[in-house]
């Protein structure tokens, strides 16, 4: 019997006074329960192993008076979803917690409090998360009754410095920028250091919070694309993908197979840029400057390909909803081929001088460990669960677009230090480069965008994608001219939570490969938060210093 | 030592820099630069405008004139708006150099004379968008068009009120 | 301080610093990729400095974002006088595709009339269009600020014609 059948049975058997109604979306079964239940239902998903993949919160005061908790579940192996609804009341919505059973909604919850106002019992009050912490009370962004042009009457930045509270003396503040010492990241990581051993770290993000779910609902179906796919800019298409999936779900949208296939081809030109891109970026934090510049040299044939098949160097502008707005020719993907094969061959070579050197494997053995229980209980995706030994892909546990026709060998490795990451990471590029040729190969003929589409209101649908970093999931509640609800969940989102476990008992000069080893993408987690802290006694050190104490 | 090998690949590869401005830069014939609206064929309709995910085009109204105002430094170089030009007034150039020491050199007008109401006397659509539908439409639907949205309207209510009263008495023999 | 005056200050090769003000990053990689091999601004002498107390140049991205805003403001009025940007990208010219949300400034120009405001002067600016901005056009940025290359955009106002 299948997971999700075990689940419905347990909540029709012995949950039946909770349960109000259960009903099939196109990829989900979706279960409306008795909010003061949440805690008893999360309990029977957990004993049977599902993963939380996200949590949406969304204000249905105007269609149907309440206020609404999304919980999406997955049997990944079943490859089935269960999402867990909850209707909560429209003048004081409140839920209970259920953080302490399922460690991996921290998050989510803290968020619906900030831009929905959410009450959730049972959890410590907590300080501005996504949101500024001069924000205004009582203001809710994501709610109904406010507007963009209200919300920006109501609030303006202010270049006052923030008031911050810390329990420590000192702290060692990391500036992120793993891409390049100069490269300063407005993010960054405070690390709690007892002699030369990390023993707690905390992430203060939420710099990029640009407010793009709201901005959603305002815009055209065809206009969202655009900026879903500037939520980040090195993995760009993984959402503009996503979002497309999702309303293509919701309203069950048949997009033409030739559209799929030039979707996937994309997606893996993009995994194997973000993969060298992070190759170099790993390198140059060992202190191998050169083998830097040479990834990024051979990366740079990737990026003129992009230009080449889709106009653009990033950023490609080639999704719309229910296809794609541009055809690739046969010559273009010719050429493509053929700078493919190059890439193989440039790629293992410099895999062959820079991985397999003895000293950098001593570097990258051992090191920022996440032992394979950890990896699940903070239901961690992409390279990182797969370094654990966590066999999760969304491109064979919820196949999409051309991976339905060709599915890809996931690489996993079960050592769980920065090596196994690294070399999860290595053989995506080589499956990558084999995919692309495949999708050439195979490419069907015919239309690259559905014909009609009708727009119709209150349907949900989710769409997922494997990013190079790991699972994004969107999902959308559609309106009849604009998104009624978006929701974006990054794989950063997910990671981040593991990494001060990651940095426990590191050595400090270790720390930057450790927190890069999860391959972090800040811009994608506009909206994360990690407050796991531990005290201690500590120094100021820049990064800079860090690397190059290293060499 | 192993890192040495890496200087056989630098060696093999020789120079890869591309030394723009000096030498050409590395464009493909697809790239997505600048767009260039023709005001000849442009009629106004503003439809570029609407469908711009960034707003960087944008219709401006003032007064007799409607000008369609392109500010490339919003720009998302994504040609939504060349997709849906009815006209096929505008163009997707590759042009890149677009820096500029002013924010006021990011700008481009077309600028369009409005028609006035023939009712009220308030300018409404662009002389060019109205005398080309006015070409295409039925002689009896003209004296409308030459009206503005809302005394077309009203234009357009008084005729059902009319017709409302006539079904208002009694039919013959019913 | 006009910007010919400025420019005569530096009597060596530019030393940039780059401040992300919450953006995608995509023209972040970008800037990455001018100091790589393909296109390699350090033939230049441009030379990337860490702390803005020893730049001469603000490689500035992102539309800044209300969180960023302080550490923003911090980090220009460290620069020495002369102060230059290059507004690198949609976001940092013109506030991007999300210009109205409520978490952003929108842009360069706004972030300049704030610091006008708080008394920190900007001594030069060149605007880079882009979404990202390529590594070229950045390039051409820098040269036009420097008035190595002539900036070829202008302002147009044209009447359509019938």
């Amino acid at each position: 019997m299948l997971r999700r059948d075990q689940v419905i049975d347990v909540l029709k058997r012995e949950m039946s006074d909770s349960v109000l109604e259960i009903s099939e979306l196109r990829s989900a079964t979706i279960v409306s329960v008795d909010p003061r239940s949440l805690p008893r239902v999360s309990i029977a998903l957990v004993a049977l192993g599902a993963r939380l993949r996200m949590m949406v919160a969304s204000d249905e005061r105007p269609w149907r008076a309440c206020f609404s908790l999304y919980y999406i579940y997955a049997f990944d192996r079943e490859g089935t979803n269960i999402i867990i609804h909850a209707p909560l009341d429209p003048d004081r919505p409140t839920a209970p917690s259920i953080v302490d059973l399922v460690r991996a909604v921290d998050w989510y919850e803290l968020e619906a409090r900030d831009l929905l106002g959410i009450e959730f019992e049972g959890r410590p009050p907590a300080p501005r998360f996504i949101l500024p912490d001069d924000w205004p009370e009582g203001v809710y962004p994501l709610r109904k009754d406010v507007s963009v042009e209200q919300l920006r009457a109501l609030y303006k930045p202010s270049p006052l410095e923030e008031a911050r509270l810390l329990g420590a003396e000192e702290i060692v503040r990391i500036p992120i920028g793993p891409y390049h010492p100069a490269l300063h990241e407005p993010e960054y990581f405070e690390l709690y250091v007892r002699g030369e051993k990390v023993v707690g770290a905390r992430y203060v993000g939420f710099m990029v919070h640009r407010g793009i779910e709201k901005l959603g609902e305002s815009m055209k179906y065809d206009q969202v694309p655009f900026i879903a796919e500037r939520i980040c800019g090195i993995c760009g298409f993984v959402h503009s993908t996503s979002y497309c999936q999702a309303v293509e779900d919701a309203l069950g949208i048949e997009v033409p197979e030739r559209a799929e296939f030039i979707r996937s081809l994309i997606l893996e030109i993009e995994r194997v840029h973000s993969h060298l891109l992070w190759f170099g970026v790993a390198l140059h934090l060992l202190g191998y400057d050169t083998g830097f510049m040479h990834v990024w040299r051979i990366r740079e044939r990737v990026m003129w390909l992009a230009e080449l098949l889709t106009g653009s160097r990033k950023t490609y502008g080639l999704n719309v909803v229910g296809g794609v707005r541009r055809d690739i020719d046969r010559d273009r993907l010719d050429k493509a081929r053929q700078v493919v094969k190059e890439l193989r061959k440039e790629f293992a070579e410099l895999v062959k001088i820079t991985i397999d050197v003895p000293q950098v494997r001593a570097r990258l053995r051992g090191t920022g460990y996440l032992s394979p229980g950890e990896a699940q209980v903070f239901a961690v995706v992409g390279p990182t669960a797969r370094g654990s030994g966590i066999d999760i892909d969304v491109r064979k546990d919820f196949p999409y677009a051309g991976y339905k026709r060709i599915r890809p060998r996931v690489a996993v490795y079960s050592e769980g230090d920065n090596l196994a990451r690294t070399l999860v990471r290595v053989d995506e590029v080589f499956e990558s480069l084999d995919l692309i040729e495949r999708f050439i190969d195979e490419m069907p003929g015919g239309a690259i965008r559905a014909e009609k589409i009708e727009y119709e209101p209150y349907r949900i649908g989710i769409g997922s994608v494997e990013a190079p970093r790991g699972e994004v999931i969107h999902m959308v509640i559609t309106g009849s001219r604009t998104p009624y609800r978006w929701r974006v969940r990054a794989p950063t989102y997910q990671n981040l939570i593991a990494v001060p476990t990651m940095l426990r008992g590191v050595d400090l000069a270790d720390a930057p490969l450790t927190i890069a080893s999860i391959d972090p993408c800040f811009s994608c987690t506009d909206r994360a938060i990690v407050i796991n802290v531990a005290t201690g006694a500590s120094r100021s050190v820049s990064l800079r210093e860090i690397v190059r104490r290293r060499r | 030592m192993s890192f040495i090998k890496i200087l056989g690949v630098a060696l093999s590869r020789g120079r890869a820099t591309i030394r723009y401005p000096l030498e050409p830069p590395l464009i493909t014939p697809y790239f997505r630069g600048r767009i260039e609206i023709d005001p000849s064929k442009c009629v106004g309709c503003g439809a570029c405008a609407r469908i711009c995910p960034p707003k960087a085009i944008e219709i401006v109204e003032q007064g007799d004139k409607l000008a369609i105002r392109y500010f490339v430094g919003r720009c998302i170089f994504c040609a939504m708006c060349f997709d849906v030009c009815p006209q096929s007034a505008i163009e997707v150039t590759k042009d890149f150099e677009l820096a500029s020491l002013t924010l006021e050199d990011l700008y481009d007008e077309v600028v369009h004379s409005r028609r006035r109401c023939s009712v009220c006397g308030e300018p409404y659509l662009t002389t060019k968008l109205v005398d080309r539908v006015l070409q295409s439409i039925a002689p009896e639907l003209r004296e409308r068009l030459e009206m503005c949205p809302r005394c077309r309207r009203e234009s357009v209510m008084k005729v059902i009120a009319r017709a409302r009263i006539r079904y208002a008495e009694p039919v013959e023999g019913g | 301080m006009d910007l010919a005056k400025a420019l005569s200050r530096l009597r060596r090769s530019l030393w940039v610093f780059h401040l992300n003000t919450g953006s995608c990053n995509g023209c972040d990689i970008e800037v990455l990729d001018a100091l790589t091999p393909y296109f390699d601004v350090e033939r230049f002498g441009i030379k990337l400095v860490a702390s803005p107390r020893h730049a001469d140049v603000a490689l500035l991205t992102g539309p800044i974002t209300a969180k960023t805003l302080p550490k923003v403001v911090k980090a220009l009025q460290a620069m020495p006088r002369p102060r230059l940007v290059v507004a690198i990208g949609a976001c940092a010219v013109g506030g991007g595709i999300w210009f109205d949300s409520y978490s952003v400034l929108g842009g360069f120009p706004q972030l300049e009339r704030l610091l006008r405001g708080l008394g920190i002067e900007i001594d030069g600016v060149v605007y880079v269009p882009g979404c990202p901005a390529r590594p070229e056009a950045i390039i051409y940025g820098i040269t036009t600020l420097l008035g190595v290359t002539q900036q070829r955009i202008r302002k147009r106002v044209r009447s359509a014609s019938g």
